[in-house]
């Protein structure tokens, strides 16, 4: 009987958690399509951990702490990468992106079957606190409240809401999680679930410089350096937000219209406008924007002129836009998507607009070429090299998350778009032109 | 032997639990899987460890509403001995109930308004 179970059990779909390191943001989320897989939004619901791409040297902890998560049996596999300072004994290393569906749906029968064993915790089984005894307010200890002693402090004492005091517990978030891009650690207080303080504790993988200039580039990243097409430009710019609404759709839990999105930003071409207009009402319709979107929250009006945040300072009534003192884009007859209600909502509209204008714009424009050097209007808003969006939004965070209950606030963070890797690729076109 | 009866009952009660907990317990020691290491126990937040205790204190947003719920839960009582004479009193039965519920409604309202029905 167990081995039929077993057998059964090798061919359900495999739980991934995904780490997407230096570069692998775009290919871990076309492993959504595969329908052999099953991407989980917490390792505990893994039985896979997939690394992929470069992974600096201060997250490497982390990776350990995601890994010890997997419930067991479980296995690790690395894709591209070095998988260096990893420490995770004979994990599979792939180099094809071809390799890597096979690969996990291999190694997760043979960890069913039983003809691989589970792997060994990386962290040393010792509490990261000492325990000191029972905790001044009776914490620790054994029985029905204690349990296994930690020895951790109690969180501190602050002013709720409704005037009472609270505890304000500080959490750490990321930055493996799986709504934030990799490298993001967020430093929260929080008093329920409402968020009292944001702080950014870090905002990049911290890879090496060489990994950084060896990465494929977008188009966007390319037009820092010379002449790009404009109908790649904007073709790209309408993949792009695409593949933000199909993350953006999961973090709202409705990952069947995700994946949707994910099919279509790999299908458009240029004029394919209509069929994301199409696809924006068929999100409209869900009620996503009455039930499920936190109207007015995550404002930012105030901070927003001359940040050059792309769709978020649109979304906001600013037409900050560098098409528009571009000659190429104003021969086309360019004019930039404004709205004015700078919340949540209005960004993705504005995006689902941004998306379809871009794919009718590619097919108005030909051969012609940007004509802007130096400085690009990526899907993210303003970008120079040594300076994306993404840096000037993470400086906002803070302000943006205070206040705001935890489901909000990530919606919030999500409507933002960041992306750490356009910033460190960003940093490596600077470092190749000072060079 | 009918006397042992009672006894032999009791006996082979006792018996059977005692095999049932050490049945269970030879189980749960088959089942009870690995023993995890410290790192592995703690809550998953994105791969770094918690600094306070999980224990901590926060408003239960429920609860006004839930009071509100009780409150207006027990005015319904005052409905029982109203249904037992409403086919004998007719219609000014039905008019004073409606006027009960009515100013009940208002407390509603109020409450409503007073954003107590809000839970977060």
């Amino acid at each position: 009987m167990t081995p039929l179970v077993r057998r059964l059990a090798a061919r359900a779909p495999v739980p991934v958690y995904p780490i997407a390191g230096f570069g692998m943001r775009d290919a871990v989320q076309d492993l959504r399509l595969e329908e052999g897989l099953v991407l989980v939004d917490t390792p505990r619901a893994a039985a896979l951990l997939l690394v992929a791409g470069a992974i600096g040297p201060k997250h490497r902890d982390a990776v350990a702490r995601t890994h010890d998560a997997l419930p067991h049996p479980r296995a690790t596999v690395l894709w591209g990468g070095d998988g260096d300072g990893l420490a995770i004994a004979d994990a599979p290393r792939i180099d094809r992106a071809a390799d890597v569906v096979p690969a996990l749906c291999d190694l997760f029968a043979r960890l069913v079957l039983g003809s691989r064993p589970t792997e060994e915790p990386i962290l040393a089984d010792e509490d990261p606190i000492e325990w000191r005894g029972v905790g001044p307010y009776g914490q620790g200890g054994t029985g029905m409240t204690g349990g296994t002693p930690y020895g951790r402090p109690m969180a501190d004492l602050g002013p709720d809401r409704d005037g009472l005091r609270l505890d304000v517990v500080p959490v750490e978030i990321g930055p493996f999680f799986a709504r934030l891009p990799a490298g993001l650690v967020l430093d929260l207080s929080v008093a329920g679930d409402v968020i009292v303080e944001a702080k950014v504790a870090s905002a990049s993988l911290g890879v090496e410089r060489e990994i950084q200039m060896g990465a494929a580039r977008s188009p966007f990243i390319r037009a820092l350096s010379g002449p790009v097409a404009i109908a790649e430009l904007e073709v790209a710019r309408a993949r792009d937000h695409l593949r933000w609404m199909a993350g953006a759709l999961h973090a709202q839990g409705m990952p069947s219209l995700g994946v949707r999105a994910l099919r279509l930003a790999h299908e458009v071409q240029p004029g394919d406008g209509d069929q994301v207009r199409n696809f924006g009402r068929w999100t409209a319709r869900t009620g996503l924007f009455h039930w499920s979107l936190p109207s007015g929250a995550g404002r930012l009006a105030p901070d927003l002129p001359g940040m050059g945040l792309g769709p978020v300072s649109r979304a906001a009534g600013l037409p900050e836009d560098l098409r528009l003192a571009d000659p190429s884009y104003q021969a086309l007859g360019f004019a930039p998507r404004v709205l004015d209600a700078d919340d949540v909502g209005a960004r993705w509209r504005l995006r689902v607009e941004e998306a379809a204008a871009a794919l009718d714009l590619a097919a108005r424009a030909g051969d012609a070429f940007a004509g802007l050097t130096g400085m690009v209007e990526s899907p993210r808003g303003r970008l120079t090299p040594g300076d994306a969006p993404s840096d000037r939004a993470i400086a906002l965070i803070p302000r943006l998350l205070e206040g705001l209950e935890w489901s909000d606030a990530l919606a919030a963070l999500v409507s933002l778009d960041l992306d750490l890797d356009e910033s460190g690729l960003a940093v490596s076109v600077d470092a190749a032109v000072a060079v | 032997m009918v006397a042992l009866g009672p006894l032999a009952v009791a006996t082979a009660v006792t018996l059977t639990a005692l095999l049932a907990v050490l049945g269970l317990w030879w189980f749960g020691d088959r089942g009870r899987g690995r023993r995890t290491s410290a790192p592995e126990r703690v809550p998953f937040t994105g791969g770094r460890a918690p600094r306070v205790h999980a224990w901590n204190r926060y408003h239960a947003r429920y609860y006004p509403m839930a009071l509100m719920f009780l409150a207006f839960d027990m005015e319904m009582v005052f409905m029982y001995p109203w249904a037992v004479v409403f086919v004998s009193e007719g219609l000014i039965a039905m008019i004073e109930m409606g006027m009960f519920i009515g100013i009940l409604l208002l407390g509603v309202l109020y409450a409503w308004r007073e954003r107590a029905l809000d839970w977060a």
